[in-house]
């Protein structure tokens, strides 16, 4: 396979502040792509870094091949659909698709415009006057028409309803499915997005802290309950992401893999063995219960 | 539909073994191609290949190169063989064990089952 | 999942195209900036229209108040007439929204700040050019109109008065392009360093004219400008305003190639 996205040591200091720090990844044509992490945690500037938007302030980005910075090539395949894209101000959403098939080589027209009647956008309606979820619709609906080999999605769901998110995930899988692709999906609704995803990287404070195969991640990680000291004595020796504690009960939520020889010496000890979610995961891995909770960035 | 804690291209086999167990999918039919399982459950395509792709290598699915995916002939038995085979560790083993904690001997546990068989089959 | 369902067959995948040329990227760039004709095409001449009407107004109000021995065109003080500058500071304004809206967007949708900035200057130079035609046109017009029929003047205001209709439209060019570029020189500003890039802009602006000034003050060479502005004619200025209009160009991109666009 070979690697559409590959970073060596990149970074982006704003003073003293590590935006995106000592990040070296690769990620694999033809594949989805969650990048997660908390709002703030640099998962948008990686994103500028590797379309070109902004300037490393060390390492080097690779996509295609090639440093993505000042490279028409480059970009000419790459779409990358912000939280919120900026658009001159008299722009209708019809502009926003005109604008999209004069930049993408790969636009699908007809596709474009059956998007617009599935998530009901009004295209004759001045983008600045459209309502939150309206715009991040026009932005889904680039993503998805463009199909340019190596996609970014930002938070593009920013205002759309449970029915236009499923709308989206359904349209993406199914589109990808006939049209195999890069997509790299930025997001903190994890849940709604962690059975799409065939690899998962998770940035935390500018730094990569997850970079696996989903396949692999959903193995990974447990839930220990039982009594306090036999819960203690069960994960010694382990990574404990997290502790919880009611009364003589306690549960611990441990990093690595069990063995199915440590699941049946847990059984056999009277412990409870949970499934982690890789939303919980990603929580107890970056630390915090912010994530999950909307701000916008 | 699926759960946490275990791969879903594992899941994914998993359902696809228990249609060809139960029948609906049989001897010979033609199952389901990657991209429709993708889209049923929801996930994406390249785990619902290698979902199809594990039953591939153990012989369960044959490929028919621009066909699709068909069930291997024999390929129920050899399913019904192996879960009988692994019947005990996986449903009696624990049933036993959950027995010997509440104190329920193993001829209480066979009187049990035969009395719960008479409710549920009219 | 008990149903058994057909197979589809799978698309070829998307694979990464060559790049264009650069012909076609500008002219991507340049189309992008059209995409809607609002801004650029249209409203410029909404602006220049309604500032003719009241002029018209203005000057049909006048011719009928004055005894027709005194009219419009015996003082000829329309000769000074600013209509046009309406059109002039609409494109200053236009430059300025191609950068501080254009390039977030454009630079979104995969253009680099080269072929940007390239593009956006080649479209100001179509505009001013596209426009000094147009411009040309209505002061011809107002000519064989004579004054739109009251003497007067607005499309052949002194300072378009080249004395060739190519002079004129060399001057109506030469003047949109600086307006344009001027714009654009504080919308890279803006886009490059914020604020803080606008104050720099401006004290740098402040300080030359200040020392312009006094420099023309100590050397006692005021009579001496006005005597070569005089000479130079409107054609001589405009021609000369293609140097500052360069060199904003220039400041621009340098501003610009190392801007991010952000919202």
């Amino acid at each position: 396979m070979t690697a559409v996205i590959d970073t060596d040591r990149l970074s982006r200091r704003y003073g003293d502040v590590h935006a995106v720090d000592d990040v070296s990844i690769s990620v694999a044509e033809h594949g989805i792509v969650g990048l997660l992490g908390r709002n703030g945690a640099g998962k948008t500037t990686l994103m500028q870094l590797l379309t070109g938007q902004d300037f490393p302030t060390g390492g080097t980005a690779t996509v295609f091949g090639e440093r993505p910075l000042e490279n028409a090539r480059v970009l000419s395949n790459v779409c990358f659909v912000k939280e919120s894209q900026r658009y001159p101000d008299e722009f209708k959403g019809r502009h926003a698709l005109k604008a999209a098939s004069l930049c993408f080589p790969d636009w699908d027209a007809a596709f474009a415009a059956e998007l617009v009647e599935e998530f009901r956008v009004p295209v004759d309606r001045p983008i600045k006057k459209m309502s939150r979820g309206q715009q991040s619709a026009v932005g889904v609906i680039v993503g998805l028409a463009s199909r340019a080999p190596l996609t970014f999605f930002d938070e593009p769901y920013l205002g759309l309803d449970a029915v236009a998110r499923q709308l989206f995930y359904d349209r993406l899988l199914a589109d990808y499915a006939e049209h195999p692709r890069t997509v790299v999906l930025s997001t903190h609704l994890i849940d709604e997005v962690a059975n799409l995803l065939e690899h998962v990287i998770v940035i935390d404070d500018g730094r990569i802290v997850i970079d696996e195969p989903a396949d692999e991640l959903r193995e990974r990680g447990a839930t220990v309950i039982g009594p306090a000291e036999r819960v203690e004595a069960f994960v010694a020796g382990r990574e404990v992401l997290h502790r919880e504690r009611l009364g003589g009960t306690a549960s611990a939520t441990i990093a690595g893999r069990l063995t199915p020889e440590d699941r049946a010496a847990a059984r056999a000890d009277g412990l409870e063995l949970a499934p982690v979610s890789l939303q919980q995961l990603v929580v107890r891995t970056t630390g915090g219960p912010a994530l999950g909770t909307e701000t916008d960035a | 539909m699926i759960e946490d804690g275990k791969p879903i291209f594992v899941q994914i086999a998993e359902r696809i073994e228990d249609d060809i167990v139960d029948g609906a999918l049989p001897d010979g039919g033609q199952a389901p191609s990657t991209n429709e399982i993708a889209a049923f459950y929801r996930i994406n395509p390249a785990t619902a290949g290698k979902g199809v792709n594990r039953l591939v290598d153990d012989g369960i699915l044959v490929k028919r190169r621009g066909i699709g995916m068909f069930v291997a002939d024999g390929a129920r038995e050899r399913l019904l063989a192996r879960r009988r085979a692994s019947f005990v560790a996986d449903f009696v083993a624990p049933l036993l064990s959950e027995a010997d904690a509440l104190g329920i001997g193993p001829d209480e546990v066979a009187a049990l089952i035969r009395e719960s068989r008479k409710d549920t089959t009219p | 999942m008990s149903t058994v369902l057909t197979t589809t067959p799978t698309a070829p995948a998307v694979t990464p195209t060559e790049g264009t040329t650069t012909v076609d990227r500008i002219s991507k760039v340049v189309r992008l900036h059209l995409t809607s004709t609002w801004g650029l095409l249209v409203l410029p001449w909404i602006i220049l229209g309604s500032a003719f009407a009241i002029t018209l107004a203005i000057w049909a109000i006048l011719t009928a108040s004055l005894p027709p021995e005194d009219g419009l065109a015996a003082g000829d003080g329309t000769q000074f007439n600013g209509g046009v500058l309406s059109i002039l500071v609409y494109m200053l304004v236009a430059g300025v929204t191609a950068i501080s809206a254009s390039f977030p967007f454009q630079l979104g949708f995969g253009v680099t700040r080269r072929d940007f900035w390239i593009g956006t200057s080649v479209l100001f130079l179509a505009l001013s050019a596209g426009n000094a035609v147009v411009l040309t046109l209505l002061a011809a017009i107002e000519t064989w109109t004579n004054g739109w029929g009251f003497g007067a003047h607005m499309f052949t205001a002194v300072w378009f008065d080249a004395g060739s209709w190519l002079g004129t439209w060399f001057v109506f060019f030469a003047v949109q392009a600086y307006f344009m570029f001027t714009g654009a020189l504080f919308g890279t500003f803006y886009m490059r360093w914020r604020m803080n890039g606008l104050v720099v802009l401006w004290i740098a602006i402040g300080v030359l004219t200040v020392g312009a000034v006094a420099l023309l003050t100590w050397t006692q060479s005021w009579p001496a400008l006005g005597t070569w502005f005089v000479g130079l004619g409107p054609v001589g200025v405009a021609a000369w305003s293609l140097v500052p209009s360069a060199v904003f160009a220039g400041l621009a991109w340098l501003a610009l190639r190392r801007a991010t666009p952000k919202n």
